[in-house]
This record gives structure tokens, C-alpha cells and sequence, in this order.
């Protein structure tokens, strides 16, 4: 079966997820609403939930405004553990294409590091993503981020 | 202090006291001390209390079962054939083998997987592999009864949708251990029958008892949470009350939404760095837009149930949540998130956006995690020293129309302390001897 | 397939209040003497890995090894807790000196 996709286009995808990741290692949360689109959706589930056809998430922000309000609220409100992440994640797999959207799935972990410089597996999962292909960039239409590790460790702050 | 020479350096824990009958001064050894862990599984989980198991709604049909931990105990509550519920521990009577292996399932019967012992879903033994033996040979005898082989059972006792189970012999009701208060606010939210919206799951590396104190504690919520601050989901100068029962345990605390004004808030945080931001705006507002469930005002409502529940109203998002001890070091946190079943599709998704405050990644509790986490790491081979809880004042436990108080943290001590046996000796008791090394 | 009678042991083989393995093809037996009567049963217990021809005969009933769940051996019903569901139950005679069960 042919890819959906040329090996351009792959590559654009799989810098748009190294660079996601990337933005949100060197703590520019800035940049990271920028990766979606203005009418994205952003949710982190947990597993055990998405498993079992229950709808609570942890995160669930519902278009850009709210993914700035996540942004904000960490650096002007929000106290959590002082750490810096690192994102590793598998190679895309693209799994549909419509038109300008393409269907994506990628494993990923994210590991924290604290101040001490131990690291751990902070959390584990699949994503499932379409993707916006626009001439300039790509963009996320939609994340669902499928959580292994429902038994968050302390709490979730910096986005995965 | 009496008996200082013994309190706190003393490993005997028959002679360790609290320092005062206030309950105003907590020893820090109480959150680390090994000992003093494992007395707290015997005399608080396994002793007169009611813990939480589960809601009725996680068992909705015969069979249905939920694998929960009261304490460090590992209990499988079920709903039988005739709609009661059941609790058993999850340990086999053969060999001691974990018998339920799944969080969560249905089924008539539970097989050790061991030896294929079968147990019913309420703990009943009902079947033993090669009991007569095997063309003549082996077996158990004659005289074997199964009725004496059966899992340990629980009393369980349901509330409003909430399953209760006790470890102790003859436990009282759970009305009486619950008291006018809780039942009084269980009632206020537990008006319909539950739906189930998931679940949060938390593992902080901080003592169990240090979440109590947190959730018992309206002094730090609007100081900590600058969230709630900044949007009047929770401040200190709001109308608010605290209540508390007699036995110290369980508390409810509360506020009511837009009953301080912008002035008197200015006022009150002015020497607290940036916790009330009146500039503060969110992109998207509808965050915080929440049709009231109930008419009293009532934005946020912390119920907390000694020694292992916590129900929360927030806005418009309905939980309990379950305290599991990790050892000293460590507590599993398990949130489960409903609303009622004749909720439209509108005002479920409103619970389900509001989901962003709460829960491990809440933008008004997310704090809770970090804070008892650094006094976990802070207390780190201390062995003498003790906080200072006097926020509202000494003197007895009670309720209280405001908010500014630290009362039910001393409320929480005082029941702790009493089924530890730690309360403080009366005036002349005779010290027990000292241990011999 | 049209059923058909099979022999599967001689009637001496098998004593009032007994139970024996027994196969047709692919199918396990459980075979039983009531007096004059034998009964079949299939050799699976419904509730768990077991056979029922490892178990014992008690009151017209057959209790299997396992977790002694009752079934009536006439029919495969099932008599006690914990098996609900029956087992399939198949006609038996003995003719001659053949015991036979129809399959």
C-alpha cells in the first residue's frame, strides 16, 4: 500500500512533531498555541478512561484562546514543580488523508528532569492527530493524546 | 511539656504523645516514622472508621466489582444478585494470593489463579479443586468446611450513592460515624441518581495524611491558588463557612461566589504578591461560565471524610475522591468524576471543560500536588520538630462562619491522634516504662 | 449431519453410580449408570477447565472436581452454585452389550 503522502510532505510532519516537542524542552510555551490551528482541539486523556468509553480528561482545551489561557495561567498563576521536560517521540505514522488534513499517530514519552539532575519517565502514550497542511506550515487540527501513565507523578503542568 | 524526653526521640510508640491537647502542633516525625505507618493501618483503616470503596454508580449491574485499597488493604466491593453491595479483602484463604487481578470487571465467581479456588462475588469459598482428591487419593478430609475458608468480609454500608465498608468487628452505623453534617451535605449534592465521567489518577510523594491536611485547609486556597483567587472560584474574603464533627475527623468547607467586592479583596491581598491580579483575563471565559446545580450560591464546597474521602463541589464539576497510603512517603490520589443521569448532553460538556480546574492538572488544584510534596522533602530526618497550626485561633473544635481558620486541620489531628492512641496523657496518668533495647 | 448411534465401551465396564471418559470424534464424554440406565454428558464442565469424568456421582447428580458445581446427569442441568449454565446432555442406550450414545 502507498503512502498517502510524498516524502517531502512526511518530513514536514515529522519536523512539526520534533519541533513541538522542542518548543515545549526549551520552555518557550509561547510558541507552543502556535503549532494549532485557531479552531484546534488539545486533549490529554487518560487511558483508562479513553479504554472504557469515559469522557474525562485532564487537559481539554477547546480552540487556541484556551490553549493561550494554559499558557498564561502557568507563567502568571500556576505554582508547580520546578523541572524541564524532554519529548521523545516515534516516527508519524500517517494513517488517512482528506484533502488538506492528514490523519496522524505517533507514540510518545516525555521525561522530566529535576533540579538535582534525575530523570524519570514522567508519561507514556499514543496520539492521535490530524494535521493541517497549510503552504507555510503545518499545523494541529486536533490531538488526542492517549495517557499510559494515568497515575500521573505529582501533577501536569508544561503540556505534552 | 510533659514528657518531652520521650515524645520525640522515644521509638516505643506506646509512650509517643501529642504535645498538646490543642492539636495546634503536629510532629513532623508523624508523616515519615515507619512505625507509626504501620499502627495507622491497623487503628485508622482497619479500625473504627468508615472508608470509602466506591460510587454504587461504578456497579451497575449483579457481578459488577471495583478492586479499591482502604488503608494498604486490598478490598473488591461488588454488587450481588439482589442489588445490595458486598466488600471483601482480595486475599485468597488458601496461600494468600491476590484473588481479583482485574480494577474492575463482572463476573458470578472469582477464581484464584493459584489453585482455581472459587469464591462468589461476595467472598463465599463455593469450590475447591480436588477436595474429595483424585481417584481415591489425597484430598482435604471429611470434616473440611468451606464456610471457615471464605475471603474476609467487610461491613458495607451505602449513603446516597456512596459505598462505605468497615474492618472492624462491630462497627458503628455508618449514620452515626458520619454525623448531622456530612449527611447534611451529602444530601445537598447526592439529590439524583450518579453518572460516572471518569477518572484522575495522582501519585504524590507526600505522606497521606499531609493531603488531609491540604483539603482541610481554607488558609492556603486562596493564597496558593492564584486561579481561584483572580476569578472568585475560591477567595478567603468571600462569605464561607467551616464546619466540623465532633470527633474532629471530618470537616465541610465552603464559600459563596461574588459575596466579596473588588475593594475589600485589593485590600485584604495587597501584601500577597500578585495572588489577585485584576488584570488578569482569560482568552476564553467560558471556561468559568457554569449553570448552578444548586441554588444557595455555592461555588466551591470541599467535603472531607476521615480517613479516606474527599467530595467536592467546584463549580459545576461533582467528585470523590480516594486517599490511598503509598507507605510514608507517597499517597495514590484517585479521583472519579460524575454528574447525574438526567443531565443534558449542554450541561455535560459543561462539567467536562470545567475538568481543566481540577484534578492533577487543575488549574486551581494543580498547587496541592507541589505543596505537600515540599513538605515531605522539607521534614527529611526531622525528628523533634513540630508545625504551628493557630490560624483561627486555639481552644475547642468547632464550627466556624468564616473561612480565615486553620480549625479543621486541628480537628483532623484530634481524631487521629485519638484512634492512634497518641492523645495527650491526662493531668497525673502514670508514664508507661520505658522499653527495654 | 445426521445423528447416529456410536458404541463407545461395553456395559460391563461400567457399574452402577460410576462415571467414565469416553470420545466420539472430536467430542468428549462423560458416561453414566443410573441401574439400568447410562446417560451422556459432554465431558466440559460449563463453569471451568474440568472433567466432569473426574468427578463424582452422588444423589443422580454429578459434582465436578473442580469447584464441586452440580449437574443433574439425566440432563446436564445445572443443580448448584457455582455453574449456571447447563451442559449439552446426549441421548445414551445400551444395546446388547454395547453402551452407545447417539451423536
Amino acid at each position: 500500500m502507498t503512502s498517502p503522502i510524498d516524502g517531502d510532505l512526511y518530513q514536514r510532519v515529522q519536523d512539526l512533531y520534533q519541533n513541538y516537542g522542542h518548543a515545549i524542552d526549551v520552555d518557550d510555551l509561547e510558541a507552543w498555541p502556535e503549532f494549532f490551528t485557531a479552531d484546534a482541539r488539545y486533549c490529554v486523556i487518560p487511558r483508562e478512561n479513553h479504554d472504557r468509553g469515559l469522557p474525562a480528561a485532564l487537559i481539554d482545551c477547546r480552540g487556541r484562546p484556551m490553549l493561550l489561557d494554559r499558557v498564561v495561567a502557568l507563567r502568571t498563576a500556576n505554582i508547580y514543580n520546578i523541572h524541564f521536560d524532554r519529548h521523545l517521540v516515534s516516527p508519524a505514522v500517517i494513517t488517512g488523508r482528506d484533502g488538506d488534513v492528514l490523519e496522524s499517530r505517533v507514540n510518545f514519552t516525555v521525561m522530566q528532569t529535576d533540579q538535582s539532575g534525575v530523570t524519570r519517565l514522567f508519561a507514556a502514550g499514543v496520539s492521535y492527530d490530524r494535521i493541517r497542511v497549510e503552504e507555510q506550515r503545518l499545523r494541529f487540527l486536533d490531538r488526542r493524546l492517549v495517557l499510559d501513565t494515568y497515575g500521573v507523578p505529582e501533577l501536569l503542568a508544561t503540556p505534552l | 511539656m510533659q514528657d518531652s524526653d520521650y515524645i520525640f526521640r522515644e521509638h516505643d510508640l506506646d509512650r509517643f504523645r501529642w504535645p498538646d491537647a490543642d492539636y495546634a502542633h503536629t510532629p513532623y516525625r508523624v508523616f515519615k516514622d515507619s512505625a507509626i505507618y504501620e499502627r495507622e493501618m491497623e487503628k485508622v483503616f482497619r479500625g473504627p472508621t468508615w472508608g470509602y470503596l466506591a460510587l454504587e454508580a461504578e456497579l451497575p449491574e449483579a457481578g459488577s466489582f471495583k478492586s479499591v485499597m482502604l488503608g494498604n488493604t486490598p478490598v473488591v466491593v461488588s454488587r450481588e444478585e439482589d442489588g445490595s453491595f458486598s466488600a471483601f479483602v482480595n486475599r485468597c484463604a488458601h496461600r494468600g494470593a491476590t484473588v481479583v487481578r482485574e480494577e474492575f470487571g463482572k463476573a458470578d465467581t472469582h477464581a484464584c489463579i493459584y489453585h482455581q479456588w472459587c469464591y462468589s462475588s461476595a467472598g463465599d469459598l463455593v469450590g475447591v479443586p480436588y477436595r474429595r482428591g483424585v481417584s481415591g487419593k489425597g484430598g482435604y478430609p471429611k470434616d473440611f468446611k468451606p464456610a471457615q475458608h471464605g475471603l474476609r468480609k467487610l461491613h458495607v454500608e451505602s449513603y446516597k450513592g456512596l459505598i462505605f465498608g468497615s474492618l472492624q468487628n462491630e462497627p458503628g452505623t455508618l449514620m452515626a460515624y458520619l454525623g448531622p453534617h456530612i449527611k447534611e451535605h451529602l444530601d445537598r449534592i447526592l439529590v439524583k441518581p450518579l453518572k460516572v465521567l471518569g477518572y484522575h489518577r495522582q501519585r504524590i510523594s507526600a505522606n497521606w495524611k499531609l493531603y488531609f491536611e491540604n483539603i482541610k485547609d481554607p488558609y492556603h486556597a486562596g493564597l496558593l491558588h492564584m486561579f481561584a483567587a483572580t476569578f472568585g472560584t475560591y477567595r478567603s474574603t468571600q462569605e464561607g463557612y467551616t464546619l466540623v464533627s465532633d470527633g474532629g475527623g471530618h470537616s465541610i468547607v465552603y464559600s459563596v461566589m461574588g459575596t466579596d467586592d473588588h475593594d475589600s479583596v485589593s485590600e485584604h491581598y495587597k501584601d500577597v504578591k500578585d495572588k489577585y491580579q485584576t488584570d488578569f483575563q482569560l482568552n476564553d471565559g467560558t471556561l468559568l461560565q457554569w449553570t448552578p446545580d444548586f441554588d444557595d450560591g455555592i461555588g466551591n464546597l470541599i467535603i472531607s471524610v476521615f480517613p479516606n474521602l474527599v467530595v467536592q463541589q467546584i463549580l459545576n464539576t461533582l467528585a470523590t475522591r480516594q486517599v490511598r497510603p503509598l507507605g510514608p512517603d507517597g499517597m495514590e490520589l484517585v479521583w472519579t468524576f460524575f454528574g447525574f443521569e438526567d443531565d443534558d448532553d449542554t450541561l455535560t460538556d459543561d462539567r467536562l471543560r470545567q475538568l481543566n480546574l481540577v484534578g492533577p492538572a487543575g488549574y486551581i488544584s494543580m498547587e496541592d500536588g507541589e505543596a505537600i510534596r515540599l513538605v515531605q522533602q522539607a521534614i527529611q530526618g526531622e525528628t523533634d520538630a513540630t508545625s504551628f497550626i493557630q490560624m483561627g485561633g486555639l481552644g475547642p473544635i468547632v464550627d466556624a462562619d468564616h473561612v480565615v481558620t486553620e480549625v479543621c486541620t486541628r480537628g483532623f489531628w484530634k481524631q487521629y491522634a485519638q484512634t492512634m492512641e497518641f492523645a495527650p496523657r491526662e493531668e497525673g496518668a502514670p508514664v508507661p516504662e520505658k522499653a527495654h533495647d | 449431519m445426521s445423528k447416529q448411534w456410536h458404541s463407545v465401551m461395553k456395559a460391563g465396564e461400567l457399574e452402577d453410580g460410576e462415571v467414565a471418559a469416553a470420545r466420539i470424534g472430536d467430542m468428549p464424554l462423560a458416561v453414566f449408570r443410573l441401574g439400568e440406565q447410562v446417560f451422556a454428558l459432554h465431558d466440559l464442565c460449563s463453569h471451568g477447565n474440568a472433567r466432569l469424568s473426574e468427578g463424582f456421582v452422588e444423589d443422580g447428580c454429578i459434582e465436578c472436581p473442580l469447584h464441586q458445581g452440580l449437574f443433574d446427569i439425566r440432563n446436564g442441568c445445572p443443580m448448584s452454585p457455582p455453574v449456571k449454565e447447563p451442559v449439552a446432555s446426549f441421548p445414551a442406550r445400551i444395546e446388547g452389550d454395547d453402551i452407545q450414545v447417539c451423536l
